[in-house]
């Protein structure tokens, strides 16, 4: 993917990060975290032109869970309210025991895609995301055997070489499909040189995603819509619409990135187009 | 053994919820998701190893400062500032 993609006005998949799982609505009310609410905001953002939705399970007190019954509901409620959307089901967790990463890739049909983190994410003072390399292989195995297209996190540079070593240990279905993600912390530091670095460091033929956090986020899809690239936005990583003023819904940041990759000249792509891009 | 400082309630300063949710009686606020897991000594976390604001408020019950300073001192437990919010999700 390169700036000629952009030229060519290549079709752009917008991934929506609908919940998460770090904060929830006692940072912002518009934020889904029933599978009601993942289920509506998820038609809502289809409507607004996302083709992909990540998505996080959370129990009824809107706290994290791994459950595969939980994300078993959530799919559900997307299928019922949305007509084509592609699932992405996180497999990020900080803290939780490999077994229970492997438990949103068990739901019947399995999702799509899935996320892959290339590897560790400080949080706060004292918590860490491992994700060690036998796991990274590990849910790689089975998404393999569940038919599952991964989602290769890239945090920083280091995990650019992981994306290269995985490559070395294992056979990736094409196209390799990784999302870049800038931010504060463990992440790469929101640049447009360490994007720029970026995209040059990935694999010959890779697809690539842009993800900026806060502030980042718009500017970094920008960034990833210019150079070829494929655009993830919602209130899972940022939860402002402009400084000061919470976004009103994830359908909202979409509408907008969308506007933008219209403006220029990047379409976006339908679920059937996303999924002829991926090799779904 | 859950952290001391946890309560589950409904409602606080006007903000109400359907389900009660996990709160900080040290920070005075609701707990962010993932941090009720460190609150409940969910998988590998240990709120008195984990929860800077358990870890300040121990402190300041030995070092004697008072809790408003704990609390002030970092994002704790129930905290939740704009760079927070920024450092995104799970993924």
């Amino acid at each position: 993917m390169s700036y000629g993609d952009f030229l060519r006005g290549e079709p752009a998949i917008v991934t929506a990060a609908l919940t998460g799982g770090v904060h929830g609505k006692e940072t912002t009310p518009n934020l889904p975290e029933t599978p009601e609410e993942i289920g509506k905001a998820a038609a809502a953002v289809e409507a607004a032109g996302a083709s992909v939705v990540h998505v996080h399970a959370r129990r009824p007190n809107g706290e994290r869970t791994f459950e595969t019954e939980r994300f078993q509901e959530i799919d559900d409620a997307i299928r019922r309210y949305a007509d084509d959307v592609i699932i992405q089901h996180s497999t990020g967790g900080t803290g939780a025991p490999d077994a229970d990463r492997h438990r949103p890739l068990r739901t019947d049909p399995p999702p799509e895609m899935a996320s892959l983190d290339m590897g560790p994410l400080n949080r706060y003072d004292h918590l860490t995301s491992e994700n060690t390399r036998g796991l990274v292989d590990s849910l790689h195995e089975e998404m393999v055997d569940r038919g599952i297209k991964p989602e290769l996190e890239v945090f920083n540079d280091g995990h650019l070489n992981e994306v290269h070593g995985l490559l070395e240990r294992r056979d990736l279905a094409d196209p390799v499909y990784a999302t870049l993600i800038f931010g504060p912390g463990t992440l790469a530091r929101p640049r447009p040189r360490n994007f720029l670095n970026a995209i040059d460091n990935l694999p010959e033929g890779a697809l690539f995603n842009t993800l900026g956090f806060g502030q980042n986020q718009l500017p970094f899809a920008t960034m990833g819509l210019l150079f070829g690239g494929h655009v993830r936005v919602g209130l899972e990583d940022n939860v402002y619409y402009r400084r000061g003023e919470l976004a009103e819904s994830n359908a909202q940041l979409v509408e907008r990135v969308v506007r933008v990759a219209e403006e220029l000249g990047r379409p976006v792509a339908t679920p059937d187009q996303a999924r002829e891009i991926l090799g779904l | 053994m859950t952290c001391p400082h946890l309560e589950y309630r409904d409602e606080s300063d006007g903000t109400r919820f359907d389900e009660a949710r996990a709160y900080c009686t040290a920070a005075d606020r609701f707990v962010q998701p993932m941090r009720a897991d460190v609150c409940n000594d969910r998988y590998d976390h240990a709120h008195d190893r984990h929860c800077e604001i358990y870890l300040e408020h121990a402190d300041s019950d030995g070092a004697g400062r008072s809790d408003d300073e704990a609390v002030n001192a970092g994002a704790g437990s129930g905290g939740r500032t704009e760079s927070e919010v920024d450092d995104g999700g799970e993924r």
